[in-house]
Order: structure tokens, then C-alpha cells, then sequence
């Protein structure tokens, strides 16, 4: 088989650049991008080089970032901006190739096998589609240039900002081989404690180790990784008008109050509910894997799922899950921060089903078509115009559109 | 120093679409004809912001006017 040529590109430290790019006032001030503080959602989304001097760091709250930075500038997202940027961006990589596939807003995979007649060398093309996207949109990104995907982006990741990194057969044992193994992808937190009892702390620790012994502790995944350490890897980059096929649908919140009892948290899960079962219901989709993620003020996240016989996207089913799930996992003794509700193992809700003899058939379609209407009224005249009268208990809590302002984030690799 | 100002712009659409600025209106109503494009290209502007950038001369000026999304911005050197 021909030797594939594939790159990856990363937009650096994307939301901050692209408000950089805006306002080019900003390079000259420690600035981050973070949620609204008084909302709560504050935390820090993206920062500049200047406030990466002062240690502050992705994921920490806004207000840990203004202990560190006083004269911190925090600008809030323009989801919209980095939306169209970063197409643009994209725009620019499919004149070279037909494969390209995203990997969040920020990140892509080019297949440019076909195309090295055309455009010269891997390393060639890279530096053409940095060059053309730092004069043409103005931002820096940085491209790792390897023949798979695992390697393309660790190539990406070694050098910031502009960074040009070729991983190539000849020389992976020494450029890969040598980085910690956190950097892999799909190695997170936890799998990285188990690799440490092995003994394993970079990439070339692990190619080298007993895939058997991988397999045993680590399961499937333990094998996966051992593949891409090795540049196995040969999983293909997808086709531009290739759709994702989706796999979950979830929502979630950080609330602006805690959640202190179990109807404060009902309060929440149906909004939440409402917009889950009415973004399956747009895709035709049902699931039948039900699973909730509950964070207290503790900052201690867990989660539970519950597998249902039959698959749903009605609201109302998956309240009377979500809360029997809450019911039996959690005492509110610590108050919850911010929860989420996902529906899972989706399929098409065309697809056939064996009925129940116990269940009321003729209900649950009347509920399905309530739920379709209300809806459409939505769709029509706002979230806001039709809303259960248990939103009103609390309308602090409730009061959100998580659909209206649902933003999409990386999926996942496989 | 030069300032980002959106402006006015009297712009002609030809049949295939595109866009060719002909006369800039400042916001005192004073009418700028731009006497000639020098060159049309994508490009990230220093004052913020990118789109295709149309590098025109107005009154013996060279002067960089960018179409961003939807409407037109120049780099001025008025605030």
C-alpha cells in the first residue's frame, strides 16, 4: 500500500486568537475568553500568550484567574465569530484535498496522499496552509505532518505557536517515541495511573511493553493504544460531506444557584429533558441508554446510566428516569453544581418495535405528537412561549434554553 | 496609527457575482470615487479583522479597504 500523507492542523489557542484577530489591541494585554462570572459558568475557555505568563490556565474558574491577574481582560465567547472563522480556516484546507475531517472547532485532519503531485511534499503543503492562514484569516496554527492521524497530531502538539513538526517512518522512535504518554490520545487521567504501576511513562514505554498484558488490565482500550503508539494506526480521514453519525445526545448545566434539593434538580432536568427528547426527535432518533452526570460544589463529578427495554425521546420518559436515577444516587448532602443528562445506544425511531402488552400504546402517541407540537410552537415563537408549569417553581434554575444555545464540541475519536 | 471605520460603500454586483466598490461614502456625506483597484485578495487586516482586502487609490491615495462577512471597512487614518 502506498504510504499515506496526512497532516494535522490546530488552530493555536483558537478562541483567544480569533478574538486577537479582531481586536489586535488585545495581543498586548493578558486576556482570556471565559463564561460570565456572575452566571457562574466562568470558566476560562482560551487565553493569550500574555496571560499565559501569569500560570493562568484552561478549565479554572474566572475568578482563580483574577487571583493570579488582576488586570485580567476576560472577554465572553462569541461562539458565532469562532463558528465562521474557523470555517473559513477550513475552507482553505479543502482546496487541497477532498478528505478533510474535523476534530472540534479548532482542529482538522487532511488526507493529502492523492494530492503531493499536484502540491508538492507533505511538509510543502503544510507550510503553504500555514502560511496562507496566518495572511489570509490572520491566525497562527500549528501543523504535525505524519502517515497516520495519531502521529499527525502529536506533531501538531510539540511546537506552539506555528509549529511544523514531520513524524515520518524513519524517524517516530525518536520524535514520538520520547514524549510522555499523556500526550497520546485517548491516554487520559485514568489510564495514565494504570500505565504508571506498568512502569510506563512515554509513548516508546508503551510500544515496547506485552500488548497481552495491556489487554488484560486495560481491556480493549489497552490494545488501541498500543496500536497507535506503534503508528498502526489506519483509520482514514473522513470525506468532506461525510456526516458524523451521531452517536449520543446530551445537554447540560452549570446553574447560576446550587442545586439543593431534589425538586430544585427537577426543576433543571426538565428543561434539559425537554431538550434532549426534542433534538432526538428532530433526527428521527430514539435511544434506549439514559445517563445523567451530576458535579457538586465540591467540584467531584460522577456519573450514572440507566439501560431502558425499549428506546424513547419523550421528555416525559426520561424525567421519570433521570429522577429515579437521582432518587437512588445521590442525598443532596453536598449541593450539586452543574448536571447533565445524555441519551445514548440511539437508533432510528422508524425502526420497528415489539410493544408492550402492559403499556398504553395509544397514550404514549398522543404524548409523542404533544411533544412534536409544543415543539413547533417553540420553533415558531421562542423557547419561552409554551413551558411546564413546574418552571415557574423556580425560574432562577429553569429559566435557560439549553437548545437554542447548544454548542457543539469535539466527538470522539472512534 | 490607522483606525478600522466602517463605511458606506457604492458597490456594483456583475452577473457573475462579483463585487467591484466604486464610489466610498464618508459620514459626512462627502463621496470618495475610488479611481482604481490595485489588487483584490484575502487577507487579515492591522487593524482587526480580515475579509478581501481591495487595495484602492482615491485622490492619489492608496488606501486598504477590506469587505468583511457583509459590508465594507477601511483602514483609516482618521479615528
Amino acid at each position: 500500500m502506498k504510504e499515506r500523507v496526512i497532516l494535522h492542523c490546530d488552530i493555536n489557542h483558537c478562541y483567544a486568537q480569533i478574538e486577537e484577530m479582531m481586536v489586535p489591541e488585545l495581543r498586548h494585554v493578558p486576556m482570556a475568553v471565559g463564561g460570565k462570572s456572575e452566571m457562574r459558568h466562568g470558566i476560562i475557555l482560551a487565553k493569550n500568550d500574555p496571560a499565559k505568563k501569569y500560570r493562568i490556565q484552561t478549565g479554572e474558574s474566572v475568578h482563580e484567574a483574577y487571583q493570579k491577574c488582576q488586570d485580567l481582560v476576560i472577554i465572553p465567547p462569541h461562539y458565532e465569530e469562532y463558528l465562521y472563522y474557523t470555517e473559513k480556516v477550513k475552507d482553505i484546507y479543502r482546496e487541497y484535498s477532498e478528505w478533510v475531517e474535523s476534530f472540534g472547532l479548532d482542529e482538522a485532519w487532511i488526507d493529502v496522499s492523492d494530492c503531493l503531485s499536484l502540491f508538492g511534499s507533505g511538509l510543502n503543503i503544510a507550510r503553504t496552509i500555514q502560511k496562507r492562514v496566518w495572511e489570509e484569516i490572520g491566525l497562527s496554527i500549528s501543523v504535525g505532518i505524519s502517515f497516520n492521524k495519531i502521529f499527525a497530531k502529536l506533531g501538531s502538539d510539540m511546537i506552539k505557536p506555528m509549529g511544523l513538526v514531520e513524524i515520518s517512518r524513519d524517524n517516530f522512535k525518536e520524535k514520538a517515541w520520547q514524549l510522555p504518554v499523556g500526550d497520546l490520545l485517548y491516554v487520559g487521567r485514568a489510564t495514565l495511573k494504570k500505565l504508571e504501576i506498568f512502569g510506563i511513562h512515554t509513548i516508546g514505554d508503551l510500544a515496547r511493553f506485552d500488548v497481552e498484558i495491556l489487554k488484560r488490565h486495560l481491556g480493549k482500550m489497552g490494545e488501541i493504544i498500543y496500536w497507535f503508539a506503534n503508528g498502526y494506526d489506519q483509520s482514514e480521514v473522513a470525506r468532506i460531506d461525510a456526516c458524523q453519525e451521531v452517536k449520543s445526545i446530551g445537554n447540560g448545566i452549570t446553574t447560576p444557584k446550587d442545586i439543593k434539593n431534589l425538586r430544585d434538580a427537577q426543576s433543571v432536568f426538565y428543561v434539559l429533558c425537554e431538550s434532549v427528547a426534542s433534538r432526538a426527535k428532530e433526527k428521527g432518533m430514539a435511544g434506549r441508554c439514559v445517563s445523567i452526570q451530576l458535579r457538586n460544589t465540591d467540584l467531584k463529578s460522577f456519573s450514572r446510566q440507566k439501560t431502558l427495554v425499549r428506546a424513547t425521546n419523550l421528555s416525559d420518559e426520561l424525567m421519570e428516569i433521570v429522577t429515579e436515577l437521582i432518587k437512588n444516587n445521590y442525598d443532596f448532602s453536598i449541593p450539586l453544581r452543574s448536571v447533565s443528562v445524555s441519551l445514548s445506544h440511539l437508533c432510528f425511531e422508524s425502526e420497528k418495535v415489539q410493544f408492550s402488552l402492559f403499556e398504553d400504546e395509544m397514550s404514549r402517541q398522543k404524548r409523542y405528537c404533544l411533544e412534536k407540537t409544543i415543539d413547533q410552537i417553540r420553533l415558531r415563537y421562542g423557547f419561552g412561549s409554551v413551558k411546564r408549569c413546574s418552571m415557574l417553581l423556580d425560574e432562577e434554575l429553569s429559566d435557560f434554553d439549553p437548545k437554542g444555545s447548544h454548542i457543539i464540541f469535539p466527538v470522539g475519536y472512534f | 496609527m490607522l483606525y478600522k471605520r466602517y463605511v458606506d460603500v457604492i458597490t456594483l454586483i456583475d452577473k457573475q457575482g462579483r463585487l467591484t466598490p466604486l464610489i466610498l461614502r464618508w459620514e459626512n456625506g462627502v463621496q470618495y470615487p475610488i479611481d482604481r483597484i490595485l489588487e483584490i485578495r484575502k487577507a487579515v487586516s492591522e487593524v482587526g479583522g480580515c475579509g478581501i482586502l481591495y487595495r484602492c487609490r482615491i485622490q492619489d491615495q492608496e488606501r486598504k479597504l477590506f469587505y468583511e462577512k457583509n459590508r465594507w471597512f477601511i483602514e483609516s487614518t482618521k479615528p
